[in-house]
Formats: structure tokens, sequence, C-alpha cells
């Protein structure tokens, strides 16, 4: 069975092997192992802690190393202009394998140590630098400010000072005194200048009013540029402020509260002369400040830059160095320590490719001791594994969000490559968004290899990831279109019509007559527009869809058949496909039959009246044999659908009763030869002589941890009843709703019909009469409308509800007819899907 | 008909915090991470639980206030979080919460300011839940009344300190009672206002909160042995609220020694067993009455989280918000100590910690 091409039908065939590695070359034989992608290792320790593995001193290591390089990379990323980083493909390879890698590992250690305490270094110099900065900038805006206000505030003072003297009289003592007093003003008044976060500004002058009682006087301005977090890059915008009070007492207040509030006070001499020579040494050495600030920062800048040429293939290095460590922790020592044991499913056609890779990673590392390889026997359901390509890949995504196919069993997603478009365009079946859904998807797929590599936001990536469904629904909506001859609404006039309208009566009803020709695909044109139009194309659709649900459920039903083929269960044959499909086909399948007889009739030449299938059937159930003559299809009737409706109910006890009775006469059968209550305890000692003659042919062959040993399932006989029981009800119960549940075709692409028709009469159809200027303008405006509604409502919106019900369709109907599911999807140790994840 | 629309303002919140609830540590996880060697295995296993990689950026030696600081900020980034999305009267209910650990924070500020230290270095101790804007102005504050007139007053916990404005200085002793006192009236109203949110949320709090005031009842008495708190004072400081009130405050406040304590707890059955095997084991001289209490706080502490857990088992309250934050408090507390137990080698004292799932 390996050999065979691989195929969609049924998953790859799994192989549990065992790797023997000597130790020397593990490292690099996991890492060859992981650039193949193709194993699945098992966990061989599962009850060791974590951190009790083998290899914990080199992950920490590497997530240490990892941790350095993400530091760089949140460094890199918060420089202000972008600092270039080198793609993988373009920076200098690393070799990881092979003898010189334990070396190579090390050095880089050892460099991305070295870059980290330089970078660290800068940092902080250019922190405190900037700290340093920020406090001189604060100094200068305190000066600049509190001279505004001091400023402000003289003016004022002599203005009050000139009301005075004018009210009173000028007396020279006085005037002395008052110049006295008019210089020593502004020392009397003590104050404490600084700059406070604006945030808190309110809380302090609250915190501040309440402390003094009041006795204050403060004024604050705003700092318009906001100061810049060297490390973080946050914003902060501050307020510089001034606080006049009295007394030294409550200058200490002022000042303890202020810096509990984290403010920066400043000294600031009340002198200004004094004041514009501090602005002066200010300016003067935040210039300098300024000029080794920007050095540094340059210098931060091109270390950064160095990182960054490197920084990719450290990133890469580091992750995988890490997964080869996690994986070999999953790794068990032989006794003497010397190699390790690895297990790991691996798809048995890869073998041969994972000789190679192991003989590869031998050569790498210089060494002669080839890893050994050897497969295990093992009664453990090995994962299921589909290869898919592209175009594959979305329909398989479609079946596995269902669930997992059982290992081997027969995979559905093949079928739903045509089945699921299919069922799709049935709904959506117009040429005219066909067509526009098929551009879209073709678009998308010339644009693959631009899109593939750039990071999709969720919404474009999920169409980007299902355009060849897409593509194949387009393709089909077009076939479906033609058939239905619906294009936006309207229809097309390939071929002659096989109707001709008569002359309008007088009341302005017309009547088609047949002139012989038939119109040789899809619907005749002469339908549209018809009054009996809708009451046609209902009655189509519908019975339309009941014959493609049976079609499609009895297909279904038939993939059981290579399973039970395939897992070698002929009870399942006949105990439960047999039964089933006759029963479906009796009732279901007969409906089916009475459709398409019915279309073939020309009922307008019989004398009687066309019967209605829905009471056929009915009256098939309730009143069996009695067929009233006017409703009659053919002759006989009455006893053929007695004949179909007894074999229908000899299915159900069939189904019922015969899976249960023979698995029962098989106990017994066991049982009669003298194996009886020979449960699990005799079971133990035959199996381990077996193992040990297993371990004695084939040395370490043997399975090391048994420890999910799937107990052979204890076949109590009350549940293999209990559960066909419910097999049946659900299958009987389920052939009815479920054909019922294909109506869904019918409606769905009735209401796409008929919503674009209603959009195109309400818009186009309005607008195409008017002439002149303003009805070309208004008729532009309207086919612009008309073409977003059309995409938006009819293409995307009614696409995503025809894409749902395809999906129901394919997940409840025809699934519940084979499909098991019980599966769990192979996960190798792969690195290319290793940087997926990140 | 309060459970009818819990659902419409609360129901997402209490899913977050029930999704909250179950990422706490097992008690699998712990005997786990008591099997640490180092720090750095410590934090490994660490991050495979719920934790996450919470400790993934800090350098290699690794302290163990750093590990309590780190978990202490995801219960606060935890809390902020519910606190911005919930509406009255959760919002309320959860300021309610905070108000605890404001007061805590304003006691531990006047302490430290007491006793000279560094202001931010005592506002780095802070505990993160309850710091508040005009907190760092509390250390300018010389008595209680400046206390009051100038921060205090316009925080939430003003109507807490009116009681105790008659205090005169500050010293250890009175904030000792100013704290007693706050923290008495701050039972009191959390009590009064659980009682105005619904019945449910009322039974559940109720619990919790009786338990709170016992516990402190208790403590104030058997603290306030031999020091020169009279009878009288010590009388004022218990909450009239729990299980033990009022007879059993009664007789506390008269009580001289632990025997006293003791025969009033019988009265409770719950509280029975914290005073169980205290009794032989001062007959077998092992334990002074500073033992006793250091085991009568752990099994406060135990008591505590069994109530807690207990606010899970009904739904439509805003019980498990509180018991969300104290269990987690509790689990920080057993990771400290775990942590500093194999930090200080001390392996023989590590399973002191209390389990809580």
């Amino acid at each position: 069975m390996g050999d065979d091409y691989p195929t969609l039908f049924r998953s790859e065939q799994m192989s549990l092997m065992q790797f023997l590695i000597p130790t020397e070359v593990a490292h690099d034989t996991v890492a060859e192992l992981g650039e193949l992608g193709n194993v699945q290792f098992k966990d061989l320790n599962p009850a060791v802690n974590p951190f009790q593995r083998s290899f914990v001193g080199e992950i920490r290591r590497t997530e240490e190393m990892a941790r350095r390089v993400r530091f760089f990379e949140s460094q890199i990323q918060k420089e202000k202009d972008v600092v270039p980083i080198r793609s993988l493909y373009d920076s200098a390879s690393l070799v990881t394998v092979g003898p010189s890698a334990a070396h190579n590992i090390d050095e880089l250690d050892v460099t991305l140590a070295a870059h980290e305490t330089r970078l660290v270094q800068m940092n902080d110099s250019y922190k405190t630098l900037s700290e340093r900065t920020r406090e001189l900038v604060e100094a200068r805006h305190v000066l600049r400010e509190t001279a505004v206000f001091f400023e402000k505030a003289e003016t004022q003072q002599t203005d009050i000072r000139t009301s005075f003297d004018d009210s009173s009289a000028p007396l020279l003592q006085h005037d002395d005194r008052e110049q006295q007093y008019s210089s020593t003003v502004q020392f009397d008044l003590e104050f404490v200048a600084g700059t406070i976060d604006r945030t808190r500004i309110s809380t302090f002058e609250r915190v501040l009013w309440r402390v003094l009682r009041g006795n204050l006087y403060m004024n604050h301005t705003d700092i318009i540029e906001p100061f810049i977090d060297p490390a973080t890059g946050a914003e902060t915008r501050k307020n510089v402020f001034i606080i006049f009070a009295h007394g030294d007492a409550l200058l200490a207040k002022i000042r303890k509260v202020a810096e509990s509030m984290g403010a920066t006070l400043y000294p600031i001499d009340a002198n200004a002369d004094k004041r514009s020579d501090s602005l002066r040494e200010v300016t003067a050495r935040l210039e300098d400040l300024e000029t080794v600030l920007y050095n540094t920062g340059v210098n931060r800048r091109s270390e950064l830059v160095r990182i960054g040429e490197h920084l990719a293939r450290w990133q890469d290095v580091v992750r995988k160095e890490k997964a080869i460590y996690e994986t070999m922790n999953l790794f068990n020592y032989d006794v003497r320590r010397k190699t390790l044991v690895a297990e790991g499913w691996v798809p048995t056609r890869d073998l041969t490719m994972i000789h190679m890779a192991l003989r590869h990673a031998t050569e790498e590392s210089g060494t002669s001791v080839v890893p050994i390889l050897q497969e295990l026997r093992t009664s453990k359901t090995p994962p299921t594994f589909t290869r898919t390509n592209k175009f594959t890949e979305g329909f398989q995504t479609i079946m596995d969000a269902y669930g997992i196919a059982t290992y081997q069993e027969v995979n559905p997603g093949l079928f739903a490559i045509i089945t699921f478009p299919f069922l799709f365009a049935v709904m959506f079946g117009d040429i005219g968004h066909g067509l526009i859904i098929f551009f879209a998807a073709l678009y998308m797929i010339f644009q693959e290899k631009k899109w593939a590599r750039q990071e999709l936001d969720e919404i474009v990536g999920q169409f980007f990831y299902g355009r060849y469904i897409i593509l194949l629904m387009g393709m089909f909506s077009v076939y479906t279109g033609l058939m239905y001859n619906d294009i936006f609404s309207k229809s097309l006039h390939i071929w002659h019509s096989g109707w001709d309208f008569l002359e309008a009566e007088p009341n302005g009803a017309s009547y088609a007559l047949s002139n012989g020709h038939i119109y040789p695909f899809g619907v005749d044109p002469a339908w549209h527009g018809a009054d009996n139009g809708l009451v046609f194309t209902n009655s189509y659709k519908m019975k339309m869809s009941v014959v493609l649900g049976v079609i499609h459920m009895t297909f279904a039903l038939c993939l059981q058949l290579p399973n039970h083929i395939k897992f070698k269960r002929p009870l399942d044959i006949y105990a439960n496909f047999i039964p089933q499909m006759i029963f479906l086909q009796s009732i279901f399948g007969y409906l089916v039959v009475c459709i398409l007889y019915k279309w073939s009739i020309d009922w307008s030449t019989r004398d009687t009246e066309p019967p209605s299938l829905l009471n056929m059937l009915i009256a098939m159930i309730l009143s069996p044999g009695k067929v009233d003559s006017t409703a009659q299809l053919y002759r006989g009737q009455g006893f053929i659908q007695v004949v179909l409706l007894l074999l229908a109910a000899v299915c159900v006890p069939w189904m019922l009763c015969m899976k249960p009775y023979f698995q029962w006469k098989e106990m017994q059968k066991i049982q009669g030869q003298g194996y009886v209550g020979l449960g699990h305890r005799s079971g133990g000692p035959r199996e381990s002589a077996d193992e040990v003659l297993e371990i004695e042919e084939e040395g370490n062959g043997r399975v090391i941890v048994e420890e999910m040993e799937e107990e052979h399932e204890q076949h109590d006989f009350s549940e293999v009843v209990i559960h066909q029981i419910i097999h049946t009800i659900e299958f009987c119960l389920g052939c009815i709703s479920h054909t019922a549940s294909y109506l869904r075709l019918w409606a769905l692409s009735l209401a796409h019909a008929q919503l674009s028709e209603v959009l195109w009469s309400m818009t186009i159809e309005k607008f195409l009469g008017v002439s002149g200027i303003f009805g070309t303008i208004a008729l532009v405006m309207v086919v612009v409308f008309w073409f977003s509604a059309t995409v938006f409502i009819l293409c995307i919106m009614e696409g995503l509800s025809a894409f749902l019900h395809a999906l129901r369709l394919h997940w409840v109907e025809a699934n519940s007819k084979h499909y098991q599911g019980e599966g769990y999807s192979f996960t190798p140790l792969s690195f290319a899907k290793l940087d997926e994840k990140e | 008909m309060e459970g009818l629309f819990f659902n419409v303002d609360t129901g997402f919140l209490e899913g977050i915090v029930r999704g909250y609830k179950s990422g706490t540590l097992t008690q699998s996880h712990y005997a786990s991470l008591a099997q640490c060697e180092t720090l750095e295995d410590f934090k490994t296993q660490l991050s495979a639980t719920d934790y996450g990689n919470f400790l993934a950026n800090e350098p290699s030696p690794l302290s163990t206030t750093t590990i309590a600081d780190k978990a202490t900020q995801t219960l606060v980034d935890q809390f902020n979080f519910i606190r911005s999305n919930s509406v009255e009267p959760l919002s309320k209910f959860l300021d309610y919460i905070t108000y605890g650990y404001m007061i805590d924070n304003v006691v531990l500020l006047i302490t430290g300011t007491l006793h000279e230290r560094d202001t931010h270095e005592l506002l780095e101790r802070c505990h993160p839940l309850g710091i508040f804007d005009t907190m760092p102005a509390l250390c300018v504050a010389t008595n209680v009344e400046e206390l009051y007139q100038s921060v205090l007053v316009e925080t939430p916990l003003a109507p807490y300190f009116r009681d105790c404005l008659s205090a005169a200085d500050l010293d250890d002793m009175n904030i000792e009672i100013i704290r007693n006192t706050v923290y008495k009236a701050y039972l009191e109203d959390f009590y009064n206002y659980v009682s105005t949110i619904g019945s449910t949320t009322a039974d559940v709090m109720h619990n919790i909160l009786a338990f709170e005031a016992d516990r402190r009842t208790i403590n104030i008495t058997i603290n306030s042995f031999d020091t020169e708190l009279t009878k009288e004072q010590r009388a004022k400081l218990f909450p009239a609220i729990g299980r033990l009130f009022p007879t059993g405050n009664n007789a506390l406040a008269k009580a001289d020694d632990i025997d006293q304590v003791r025969q009033v707890c019988e009265n409770v059955s719950e509280y029975r067993s914290f005073f169980d095997n205290s009794a032989s084991a001062q007959t077998n001289g092992d334990l002074g009455d500073f033992g006793v209490a250091a085991q009568l706080e752990d099994r406060f502490f135990r008591m505590e989280v069994h109530l807690n857990k207990l606010a899970f088992l009904q739904q439509f309250q805003y019980g498990v918000f509180y018991s969300y934050v104290k269990l987690k408090e509790q689990e920080i507390r057993n990771i400290t100590w775990i942590a500093e137990c194999i930090a200080q080698d001390a392996r023989d004292r590590i399973h002191d910690f209390i389990p809580i799932f």
C-alpha cells in the first residue's frame, strides 16, 4: 500500500518508527528531521516534570538567547527612524549543525550577550543624558515662564502703585518707604517653582490649598512640547508652576508635597538679572548636552543597525534551537545513556526520505555512527495525515473543521472539491454573480505569490485562503446560471425559444404558444417574465433539490462501503449498509424516480390531471395500497408502493437486530470454546511473554511507552444494543429530515433569484426610460449603486449564506451517512510550521 | 428577580472572573512548584500555568520580590480590566474592595513618615490596588486632624476617619488605633452596602465580612494583652458585625488571656477549631503566645480561603469578584512563600502554604 501514489481518498499510511540516535548526532538529526517536517515525535517521558528533563539547561540557554533577541527587536521597533532588518534570505547564514555547531552557538551566545550589554549601557547613558537634558529643558521653561510671570507681576504692581499714588498725597518719605517696599516685595514673598505632570496639576493644587489653608498664590502654564521618555517612548506633558507663600514652614510643606507628588523643583532667583544669567547658563549647558546626546544616539543607532543586519538570522536560529531541544526532551535515554531513543509517527511513504535525512545528518556531523531506524508494531491508532496542495487545502480544511478523519477512513474532502462548489452553485445560480466571484478568485490567485508573503488582515486572509474554493464556486455558479438562464436576473436568448407570444388580448394579457422548438440547454427564456414563471421555477427547483439531495445522500451512503471493506467489517455491510440503502431507496429513491417519470410525461395529452407527488408520498405511508384513481401516476402504483413500504419496514428491524445478534453469537461462540472468564488477568502474562519474545527477536524493537495502551474495548453487549438502537432511529428519522433539509437548495436559489430581480427592478429599470442629460447622469449613478449592491448584498452576503448552507449539507446531511471523524491530525516537528506559528 | 437581569450588566464580567478563577493554581501545580530546585525552575514551572510568560522578560537572577511584584501586577491588571468594564452597582462594589487596600496604604504611609522613611520608597511599597491621587501628600501631615483636612477629606475614606479625629498625636499606638477604628468603620459600611445590592450578594458577602470582622476582633483582643490599651478602648475597636457580635464581643472586651478568647470562640462552631490544639501545644511549652498567634493566623487564612471558595458556588452575585481578589492574593502569598523557601533553601517549611483548590 505504501507504494501507491499519494491520494486524497484515504489518509497516508503511517508507521511508528523508533530512532536510536547516538547522543553526539542527536542534535543534528533532529535539526535535519525538523527541516524535513515529517516526523511527529511522541513524548516518551510523560511522567517527568518539564524542568527535570534532560535538556532543560540547553532550553534555558536558548530562552535566555531568545530573551536577548526579543530585547533587540523591541529596541529596534521603538526606534523612531526605521532601522532596516535584513530579511532572512539575505543575511549571512549560521551553521548550527555539524562539528562546529556547538562552537557557533557558544559564539552566538557571547555575541548576543555582548550586544546586549553594549546596548543596555548605551541605553543607560542615553537615558541619563536625556534625563539631564530634560531637566535642563524643564529648567529653561521654568526660567522663561517665571520671567514672564514676574514681568507681568511687576507691571501690575506699578499699576497699583500709581493708582495708589494718585489717590494719596505724594509724600517724600512715603515714596521712599514705598520704594523700599517695592524693591523688597519680591523677596518678601518667597516662592517655589518647578514642573509637574499635567494630569496631576489639579490634585496638586487642591492638596496644597488644603494643606496651606489657602495661604498661597499659585500660577501655572502648560509646556507646549511633550517630553519623551527615551526608554519607553511614552509622552508626558508637563506644566510649569510657581507658588508664592509666606514663611519657611509653609515653603517646606510645599516642597514636601511637590516632591511626593512627583514634581521637580528648580531653584529660581527672584532677581531678574540672576535669572537671565542662569537662563544663559542653562542654555549653554543644554547645547553641550544635546551634542553629546546626539552622538550617543548616533552610536546607539549604528549599534542597532548592526544588530538589524543579523536579527532575522538570530531569531531563526534561536527558534530552531529551542524547538530542537524541546523535541529532544521527548526522547529517552537507553540503559547505557549513550544513545537517545525516540519514537514517532512517520508517513510510510517518506521512510526513504527520512533514511536519507538521517544519513545526511551523520555526514554533516562528521561521525560515522548512523542513527538506527526501525519500525515498531503497535496497536495504537496512527495520526491522520492527508497530503494537500494549495488547491485541495481549502476543501480539506472544510472537512477537517467538522472532524479529523479516522485513520485511513474515506476522506470526504476529496469529493467536496466537486460537490461543495456544486451545491453552492445550485443556491447561487447566476451567470453574472458567478463571474464576479470567479474573477475575484482569479485575481487573488494571480496575486498569490505576493499575498502569501504578506500579513493579511483576518477577513481578507480568510477569503484568500479559500481562493480556490471561490474559484470553483464561481465556475459552477456560471454553469447553474446558464441552467437557470439567469444573468443579473435577466435571461439570455442563445437559441430559439420554444414559445411564441401571441398578440396581446384587449385585457393586456398575452399567451404563449408552443412552436415546436425545444430549448436545448437550461430554462427557456420565455419563462422569464411570464406570469406563471415563478410557479414554474418554484416547482422545478423544488423537485430538483430533492433529486440532488437523494443522489448526494446515496453517494455519501455508498462511501461506507470502501470503509467496511478496508477495515474488514463484512457484518457492517450486511447489517448496516444494505438495509440503509434499501430503506433510503424504497422511499426517497422511489420519490426521485416518480419525479423524473412525471417530468417525462406530456400531461396535456393525458386525460388525468398531474398528481401531486407530495400527497402521493404521504398517502403511500398513511394509507398503503390505496391510490386515488384521479391521482394515479401509473398502473399498478398501489401494489408497488406497498412492496416498497414493506421493504422499508423490514429494514428497520434488520438494522436494529442483526448486528447485535451476530455479535452476541460471536460472544457465545468464544465462550463456548472455553475461554470463559479469561479476561484481563490471564491476558497479562501471555502478553508479557510475547513482549519478551519480541525483545529477543528485535532487540529493542518494543514500544517503550505503552501508557495509552488502548484497551481492547470490552464490548459490553448492552452498549452495542443501545448504540445500534440510537443509530437506527437516527438513520430512519434522518432520512426524512435530511431529504427535507435539501429543500434549502430550492429556497435559497429562489431567494437569490428574487432578490436580484428586485434589486434590478427597483434601481436600473426605473431609470432606463428617462432620457436627456439628467437621465444619463441618473442612470450612471444608479448603475454604480446597483453594482455595489450586487457585489455586497448579492455576491458577498448571499454568497456567504449559500456557503454556510452548502457547508451544512456536507457536514450534517452527507457526513452523517458515512463519516466517523474520530482521528487526530498529524502534527510533525517542522521548522517551516514553526515560523507560521510565530 | 435579580437573577433575571443580572447577566445584562454583569454576565460578561462574571464569566471573565470565573474564567480567571479556573486559572488559579491547583494542588498538582503546587506540588510541582514545591519540587523546584532553583528559582529558574520555578519560573519554568510557572510559565506552564495561567501566569504564562509573566517573567519571560526578566533578566536572569530572579528575586522573590520580582516574582511577587509581577504576580501582583497580573492581579492588578485583571482587576483593572474588570473595574473598567463594570457599571453601577458593580463598579461601586469593586471600589469598596479597593478601600481596604487604601486604608492599608494610608496607615503604611503615616507609619513610614513617622519613622522618617523615604517617601518614594514607601510609595513603592504601597499596594497598587489602593493607590489614589492625593496619597503622596499624606506624608506631610503630622496629626490626624491635618491628615483628614488636607488629604483624606476628598477620598472615599473620609467618612471612616471622621470617628478617630479625636486621637491627638501620631504615634505607633495611635496609628494602630486609627487603623482599627477606620477598618471597623469600613467593614461596617461595606456590610451595610452589600445589604443594599441584592439578597444573594448580601448572603455571600455577609458571611465573608462577618468572618473578617471576627478575625479582627480576635486579633485586636490577643494583641492588646499587656499593652496600654484599656478595655474600654479595646471594645470601641471591635466591629459591630460578625458572628461574635454582640455577646462574644462583650466577652472579648473583658478577656485577659488567650484561654478566655478560646472560650468565646467555642460558642461558634466554625471557629471552634481555631484553638483546637493550641491548648495542648501550650501545655507542652513548645509554643508561646506568639506561636499560638502565628498558628491562629494560618487558620484564619485557611478559613478565609474556605469562605471565599464558597462564594463561587452561588451565581448572580458580586461576591465572586471579592472572593477572586482575595483568593488570588492568597495564591500570590503562596507563590512568594514557596519562592522564598526555595531561595533560602528552607525546604522543610515549603509546604506551609495554604492550598486553594
